[in-house]
């Protein structure tokens, strides 16, 4: 009873560090920007596949994997940014989010040339064999998403709380025409979302990819699952965006271990409704904290 | 006017023997027309491709030695795109306009559940290249599969299970077609080969994370856990076994018999089981097995020609174009006569099995076409 619990906690903490790292991403864009951007499982699906090309299978040394894996999202994020904003200029929201969507199935598809339809992964960096607690199993790699997506996000929170670049980020999502005003250059605290979006996302693909496998289209769910969770959590907010990520992957776990497996997703999404339903801001997501402060605009 | 008549009736009178004579050779050596509605794009299009690439082999083999009965062979192709309203347009433009005599295929379930009316309608004689059972179980005149299908795959994966002394199976499916189908079997075949099934769950074919489900065998006392899934499920759900720290048995589908689930489990993947075809295993089967013979010459002429190696879909094609050419030779082309010709179809030794139509069974294979594969040094090699 005990080891089934602890095992309902490892498999949420794991699967919840992995939609943290998606919901952050589209928190930190919406707030500089108030784009929602669906592309945003991409990022970690491109450093997954980089990953398997170069460290999987050209065999190069794993740092200078990871630094070309990170730099072709960095790279991902600002092309990213110049569709969205550029192409996207005076365009309403919701088209902007339609031209993430279609970012996000371009790149797919571009993936599918590249990489193929297969389903790939690389070897986990400390091995498959599990480790044992209370009676519980647990993968290294596991350890390794946990670890890794903690410390990334305990970062991001240092950094947009105790840097002038970070509070010059905060300052444009609170007002940006006030940011603009105090000599803010708000276009490359834009660009700067889009990059620290990317990285997070790339991160996760480094560090997930062994457990979960990764193909060319399975940005889109991540995508989703990361957008809910940063809605749950309350749009524009870090904390809540792990907060809601972390929510949701408990919810999968224990339905599908007290429940069935088929009814995983049904449950999960049923719950995020109501939540969202009765608490339209999500769970931390103030009046002060952004929520959905551009509706208007997508309703005229 | 006799001018006229004079002048021009030696060439009037020409001209129509010649139309005649043209007319009447025509009808003497018009070819023999088959359809072959195959998948030749998107993420199928390799099924299709090998399956032209058997065929074309064929063809040639056949026009060079003069056709079937005096008439040349001519395979008529479209692209389904792996889409059933495609499927349906393809199949229409074959049998309407094209009118073909025979047609070989489509290759995936779901085109074959949009078409198959079409086909009864018309009465054309029809050789499935799609494995489900359901389109040939009631059996309906003129429609015969090639593949085999999870009725005797179950069947024979339950012998081994029982010889091996593992009564008490979990079973995983994929949450679609595929996962029903073989689920469906495995759950109806159980009782009667003294297997118990002490667990029975089924997961979405998106989700990346089985560790949980996993994790739920392990508080039953099953003896062995088998996986009935298709595409990249087999490979996530292997590593999450490994992963998760079971160490039953594992058993895959015949969805999982290929290189991609090979590289994609890597040494996670060793010692585990599957059922499915003789294909993969032409080498290793012994010198009694009477498919060997068959199967090893298809892989070999295909190599040659196409410079490529064989696949199953290649093979599948392969069977079923021999199939209906011995039915062509005993009958003809009249649609009636050629069903009744295949039916009769009987010890045909081909690639995929020993096939024996009847007017009751128009799938033909029994599960002695199925064989046990376990994974030894990165290759799918027979257990056993």
């Amino acid at each position: 009873m005990l080891a089934e619990l602890i095992q309902v906690l490892i498999a949420a903490a794991t699967a919840g560090s992995m939609y943290a790292m998606v919901a952050v991403g589209v928190t930190l864009i919406y707030s500089a920007t108030g784009i929602i951007n669906f592309a945003q499982g991409e990022f970690v699906m491109l450093s997954g596949m980089t990953m398997v090309s170069l460290y999987g299978q050209q065999h190069w040394p794993l740092a200078l994997a990871i630094a070309v894996a990170l730099a072709v999202v960095v790279l991902y994020g600002a092309v990213l940014m110049a569709i969205t904003t550029r192409f996207g200029h005076g365009a309403s929201l919701i088209s902007v989010l339609i031209i993430t969507i279609g970012t996000s199935i371009a790149t797919s598809g571009i993936a599918a040339r590249v990489w193929g339809t297969d389903t790939h992964r690389f070897e986990p960096f400390s091995g498959d064999t599990p480790l044992w607690l209370l009676g519980a199993s647990v993968t290294p790699q596991a350890l390794w998403i946990m670890g890794v997506v903690c410390i990334s996000i305990v970062l991001v929170e240092w950094f947009m709380r105790q840097t002038l670049l970070g509070r010059a980020m905060r300052a444009c999502a609170s007002d940006r025409q006030a940011a603009m005003l105090m000599g803010i250059p708000v276009r490359n605290t834009v660009l700067l979302s889009f990059i620290l979006a990317g990285l997070l996302g790339g991160i996760g693909g480094i560090v997930a990819t062994p457990l979960t496998t990764i193909d060319y289209n399975g940005g889109m769910l991540l995508a989703i699952k990361g957008f809910s969770a940063a809605m749950l959590g309350g749009m524009g907010n870090v904390t809540g965006a792990v907060l809601g990520a972390l929510l949701i992957a408990l919810l999968e776990a224990a339905s599908v271990s007290y429940g069935s497996s088929a009814l995983k997703e049904l449950s999960t999404f049923t719950i995020i409704i109501l939540v969202l339903l009765l608490l339209p801001h999500g769970l931390l997501g103030g009046r002060a904290e952004i929520g959905l402060q551009h509706e208007d605009h997508t309703a005229v | 006017m006799k001018l006229f008549g004079i002048r021009f009736t030696p060439f009037a009178l020409c001209l129509a023997a010649a139309v005649a004579s043209v007319g009447g050779t025509a009808r003497a050596a018009d070819p023999i027309k088959i359809g072959a509605p195959f998948i030749f794009s998107g993420p199928g299009a390799f099924t299709g491709e090998s399956s032209k690439m058997a065929l074309d082999m064929l063809a040639e083999e056949t026009n060079a030695a003069g056709g079937i009965g005096g008439r040349s062979i001519q395979f008529v192709y479209y692209d389904t795109e792996g889409k059933p309203d495609v499927a349906v347009r393809v199949i229409n433009r074959l049998v309407k306009s094209d009118q073909v005599h025979a047609v070989l295929g489509p290759i995936a379930s779901w085109e074959v559940a949009a078409v198959k009316q079409v086909l009864e309608t018309s009465g054309t004689p029809t050789l499935l290249l799609a494995s489900a059972r359901a389109f040939v179980d009631p059996p309906s005149k003129c429609i015969f599969k090639l593949p085999t299908d999870d009725k005797i795959v179950v069947a024979r994966l339950y012998e081994y299970l029982r010889a091996a002394a593992l009564l008490r199976v979990a079973v995983v499916s994929g949450q679609d077609g595929y996962g029903d189908g073989g689920q469906r079997e495995l759950q109806a075949q159980a009782k009667a080969n003294g297997l118990e099934i002490v667990f029975d769950e089924k997961f979405s074919m998106e989700d990346t994370d089985l560790a949980p489900l996993l994790n739920k065998i392990k508080r039953t006392n099953a003896q062995v856990v088998v996986n009935w899934s298709s595409s990249r499920a087999p490979i996530i759900l292997t590593n999450a076994y490994r992963q998760v720290g079971l160490t039953l048995p594992l058993v895959h589908g015949p969805g999982a018999l290929s290189e991609a689930v090979l590289k994609g489990t890597a040494a996670n993947g060793e010692g585990m089981l599957s059922a499915g075809p003789k294909f993969e295993a032409a080498e290793e089967l012994p010198v009694t097995d009477p498919q060997k013979a068959p199967l090893l010459r298809f892989r070999e002429a295909y190599k040659k020609k196409n410079n490529k190696d064989a696949n199953q879909f290649g093979g599948g094609a392969y069977d079923a174009f021999q199939i209906l050419k011995a039915a062509l030779l005993k009958s003809g082309t009249d649609p009636a006569k050629l069903c009744a010709a295949i039916a009769e179809t009987r010890n045909y030794v081909g690639v995929g099995g020993v096939y024996n139509y009847s007017d009751s069974d128009h799938a033909g294979l029994t599960k002695e076409a199925v064989v046990i594969y376990r994974v030894d040094g990165g290759k799918w090699k027979l257990a056993r």
